[in-house]
């Protein structure tokens, strides 16, 4: 694959992957492997570049006081444990079997997001004990609704061991996981969607960074691959950002159900016609 | 009441303040990364006339890694590679530098002990990961 291509893959895979909320991997690894990249290298490649966009977006997130950051410190200590084992799963497996779980995890983020289409937040009216324990409550300004939103979370017993889950996905296969994270804090722990969105990115930068540990050591990272795709990745995110404002929901939304199952399809079908 | 009220207001500054450092630690880290890799491919372009650039890292883990990198351009070896490296390097190392920083804010400026256990957890585990081979 030439630098050229490598470099405006990686623009794209950023830009759509910001303008989702779900990370680049998502679309780096179909496209790195339709080109002819090794599915273990593409992997190994894409989860570096989680770790800058990560980064990149959780710094300014951060500082305007959405992200939870007790929630998403308790969280990765499941994360963390999980990506370290899917990497280590990735090393052993067989190339076809990951295709097909990608192209599956594609399908499964883009049932969620179909049926979030109309959902809207419901506050926690009790939080348990252990919750109450961890300390996971809030407040951030909502600039829309023009309002200081009070929040709390709940079922973190049940929240931990599910993010363990996600942590494997990610490692396993080299992207975020961003969509079973904000699915987590939503859905079980009644997160508002902007602070599990914002949390969810801060968590993803050390998961991946758990899961490059073992890509690293197991000689799959390389070096002059990986920076055109962190730097294509990062412009892509920032364009992606910009533009994000101008867009509707909607037309951001529809765009991105239909990226997500023809690259879901398109890996499962690749996966059992052998690669 | 007023001492209550003195203890909230003081632990939320102390929040802004942490979520202000955070911010910033990784903003720094995304910064000097790219500025690294910018660099290192651009050098790389000017003395081959190509931007293609392939090595592998054989079985080192980032410790290791960032030391050899470091030892080579102490002793006065400039070469794109290196600089390119070090740009990977400091990518991988922001998240690190981050679970650190919130330990240490944990510990000695909220005084939450539950909370400096967690990061504490985090950061023992990333450590032992990179430190792995």
């Amino acid at each position: 694959m030439s630098f050229e291509l490598l470099f405006l893959t990686s623009i794209i895979a950023g830009f759509v992957g910001s303008m989702s909320g779900m990370g680049g991997g998502i679309v780096l690894i179909p496209v790195l492997t339709f080109f002819g990249m090794d599915i273990k290298h593409a992997i190994a490649i894409s989860i570096v570049s989680v770790i800058a966009t990560s980064s990149g977006s959780a710094s300014a997130y951060v500082r305007d006081r959405i992200t939870n950051l007790k929630v998403g410190m308790f969280l990765e200590m499941f994360t963390i444990i999980g990506a370290w084992v899917g990497a280590a799963l990735t090393l052993v497996s067989g190339k076809r079997p990951l295709f097909i779980l990608f192209g599956i995890v594609l399908l499964a983020s883009w049932a969620t997001l179909f049926r979030q289409r109309h959902e809207s937040w419901r506050p926690v009216a009790h939080q348990d004990r252990f919750s109450q324990w961890l300390e996971l409550e809030g407040t951030y300004y909502d600039q829309p609704m023009g309002q200081t939103l009070q929040y709390r979370g709940g079922r973190a017993y049940l929240g931990g061991p599910l993010m363990f889950g996600a942590g494997v996905i990610a490692g396993l296969l080299g992207i975020g996981a961003g969509a079973l994270k904000v699915l987590i804090h939503d859905l079980v722990m009644g997160l508002p969607p902007k602070v599990s969105t914002t949390t969810s990115n801060l968590i993803i930068g050390v998961t991946a960074l758990s899961g490059t540990s073992v890509y690293l050591v197991a000689g799959l990272i390389s070096p002059g691959l990986a920076a055109p795709v962190i730097l294509g990745v990062l412009l892509g995110a920032f364009i992606g950002t910009r533009l994000l404002v101008r867009l509707t929901n909607e037309t951001v939304r529809h765009f991105f159900l239909v990226v997500l199952f023809v690259l879901g399809v398109e890996m499962i079908v690749r996966g059992l016609m052998g690669v | 009441m007023r001492l209550i009220h003195h203890a909230m207001k003081t632990r939320t500054a102390a929040h802004l303040a942490m979520e202000i450092l955070i911010g910033y630690i990784l903003l720094v880290g995304v910064l000097l990364s790219t500025v690294l890799l910018i660099i290192g491919l651009t050098w790389h372009w000017a003395q081959t006339g190509h931007l293609r650039f392939e090595y592998p890292i054989v079985g080192m883990n980032l410790f290791e890694f960032i030391s050899l990198d470091v030892r080579q351009i102490a002793s006065g070896s400039f070469r794109p590679k290196l600089i390119v490296n070090l740009g990977i390097a400091v990518v991988m190392f922001t998240p690190y530098v981050r679970v650190l920083a919130s330990m240490l804010y944990f510990a000695l400026v909220e005084r939450n002990r539950k909370y400096t256990l967690f990061t504490g957890f985090v950061l023992t585990a990333l450590t032992y990961s990179l430190f792995l081979r």
